[in-house]
């Protein structure tokens, strides 16, 4: 397995990264080279069609690059025999659409990730609870999506990316769907979640005003970064 | 919250749909029942018939009709010397539609036979001899036309005196109008003629001696053939037919299953697209969401498999009672028929679920972040 000598200290590095569809008419990505470091909090900023989410689809394993080398902590996402275990264990993914199963309360949408893990039924359950309190929502865990406001979504959504303890969070566009208040507090739960158990946090957003509170900035332009910038008032890591 | 909680909730996610499918498979696997059952019921009943009448052979001569072809009586006077061969009993068995029956087993036997032993009395007498122009009725065929004893039966142009109702210990000997053989004969016009000889063999006789006094008869008489008693029905092409009939109707109506549960199953995938890709995203392998779809099509066929088997029971049970086929049958419905027809249904959901799973397994869960 291709492995890469960036030391324990980074979670992703990309490597001439590029993402084409059509046969190389679209090209989505033209050639990324950048580090994540750990416990990073990371915006990636950009217009509609920049790149910044087929990005974070590339983190997130949901696709595979075209070219170009993607490393997590240290090893090649390429050469991962199964990357439904990396979805699975190592990252949580919160999406703007919530993305709930709708079909399922809020107590069991929360469980639905542990079912790849070993985890009895009550140790599922009982994790639930304790997630479902951590964002807030003790008194909702049996209410299906469709009764819950759509904060209250979000946060059954963040309560099912820490399911398994992923180590590293993806985001897009989380707070998208929701109205200004709704939105900020969506936002502080995720940096506070992201604060307390140290998690490294990859947020999409096209709101400067919420990259702002992130660390570092990678903006994104045509399939490029076109600029890379610590945050002066937040970081506390280099690149 | 199991993984079965996740199978079941995504067929409740369409309750009409998944509903319509299970009545769909439940009519599939009814008709399955229903067919097969009276099919086999018919074999067992003629079977149980024999049984009765202490017959070991039968020899007849089984065509296309249900009833066997006539031959000459004096083909008794072949069989009796064979070695093995105890006592013989000629018959004239026709179905007949008598007064208010439309379809009717008339048995008329070799009067002092041993067909006449297996009859117990349960109201009036048998006939004096074989001249009295008298029959005796079953008790389902009693039931069936009205009659108690002392009434008369029209047979042909002849009323007959109904001298008693018997109970002949099977539904086929139940649903009987029994009288002597030389009187069908006159009345029919069929002097000098049977159907079948019931035999029976020196006791003692094994498996394959029985074997070989068949084969010896039917060389003796080739104008019929004999067969160990309750085969003889196989023999003839008008159970095949009504067989393969049973069967290949069944085989369509599983066919259609398939196609329903399979049409459920995709529109579920296609309508799931997005959820399976959630699934996937979040860290599902896609061997558990093929699992979950083929669980969720196996569901369906056990669901549609109990309910059909509900049903074709109950379907059966009422259709006996119908005149057309009342006392000539008794459905076979074992446990093995009702279990396989069961299994016959959750094969069919799982080959059904195959191809939906297949292309669930395809779905890429980058789709998940789109829309």
């Amino acid at each position: 397995m291709a492995t890469s000598d960036t030391g324990p200290g980074c979670v992703f590095e990309a490597i001439a990264l590029k993402k084409e569809y059509d046969g190389g008419q679209v090209q989505a990505l033209r050639g990324l080279d950048f580090r994540i470091n750990e416990g990073e909090f990371v915006a990636i900023v950009g217009q509609s069609g920049s790149g910044k989410s087929t990005l974070l689809q590339l983190l997130g394993a949901l696709d595979h690059p075209s070219t170009g080398t993607l490393h997590y902590r240290g090893s090649s996402l390429a050469e991962r025999a199964d990357l439904s275990d990396y979805r699975a264990h190592e990252i949580g993914f919160i999406f703007q659409a919530f993305h709930l199963l709708p079909t399922f309360t809020a107590l069991e949408n929360v469980q639905i990730p542990m079912f790849e893990t070993n985890r009895p039924a009550a140790d599922r359950k009982a994790r639930a609870i304790e997630l479902l309190r951590l964002v807030g929502l003790e008194g909702r865990q049996h209410h299906f999506p469709a009764k819950l406001s759509g904060g209250e979504r979000q946060r059954v959504a963040i309560a099912r990316s820490l399911a398994n303890g992923a180590s590293v969070l993806l985001a897009d566009e989380p707070t998208g769907n929701l109205d200004s208040e709704n939105a900020a507090l969506i936002l502080d739960l995720i940096v506070r979640l992201r604060r307390e158990q140290s998690i490294t946090l990859v947020l999409v957003t096209h709101d400067m005003s919420i990259a702002r509170q992130a660390e570092r900035v990678i903006e994104m332009k045509d399939g490029r970064i076109s600029a890379d910038t610590l945050n002066a008032a937040t970081s506390r890591n280099p690149i | 919250m199991t993984f079965f909680t996740i199978v079941v909730r995504g067929l409740m996610r369409r309750p009409v749909r998944t509903g319509l499918t299970l009545v769909g498979i439940s009519i599939g696997i009814a008709a399955v029942v229903a067919l097969v059952g009276i099919s086999r019921g018919f074999e067992t009943s003629w079977e149980a018939g024999m049984k009765t009448r202490g017959t070991d052979v039968v020899v007849s001569n089984m065509g296309s009709a249900l009833t066997p072809k006539p031959f000459s009586a004096s083909v008794v006077d072949r069989i009796t010397p064979i070695p093995g061969v105890a006592e013989t009993c000629s018959l004239l068995v026709e179905l007949m539609s008598i007064e208010k029956a439309e379809m009717m087993i008339v048995s008329a036997r070799q009067w002092g036979g041993f067909s006449w032993k297996n009859l117990k009395v349960v109201t009036g007498r048998l006939p004096h001899d074989a001249k009295e122009r008298a029959v005796v009725l079953g008790k389902t065929a009693a039931e069936m036309l009205q009659k108690k004893v002392g009434d008369t039966l029209q047979l042909e142009t002849e009323e007959l005196a109904v001298v008693g109702i018997v109970d002949g210990g099977a539904v086929v000997e139940n649903g009987s109008v029994v009288l002597s053989l030389s009187l069908l004969q006159e009345l029919t016009g069929s002097e000098g003629k049977i159907n079948i000889i019931d035999l029976r063999v020196t006791p003692g006789t094994s498996k394959e001696q029985l074997n070989k006094i068949c084969d010896d008869i039917t060389k003796a008489v080739p104008e019929a053939r004999a067969v160990i008693a309750g085969e003889h029905i196989r023999d003839s092409q008008a159970y095949r037919m009504i067989s393969a009939m049973s069967w290949g109707t069944s085989l369509l109506a599983v066919l259609v299953g398939v196609l329903g549960v399979m049409n459920t199953m995709l529109m579920t995938v296609f309508e799931r697209t997005q959820e399976i890709c959630i699934l996937l995203a979040v860290g599902w392998k896609r061997r558990r969401i093929v699992r979950m779809v083929l669980l969720e099509s196996a569901l369906l066929g056990l669901l549609g498999g109990l309910g059909g088997v509900a049903l074709g029971f109950i379907g059966v049970k009422l259709m006996i009672n119908l005149p057309a086929i009342r006392g000539l049958l008794e459905p076979d419905l074992n446990l093995t028929l009702l279990a396989r027809s069961v299994g016959i249904a959750v094969v069919v959901g799982i080959f059904s679920g195959l191809y939906p799973a297949w292309r669930s397994s395809r779905l890429s869960p980058s789709q998940a972040l789109h829309g």
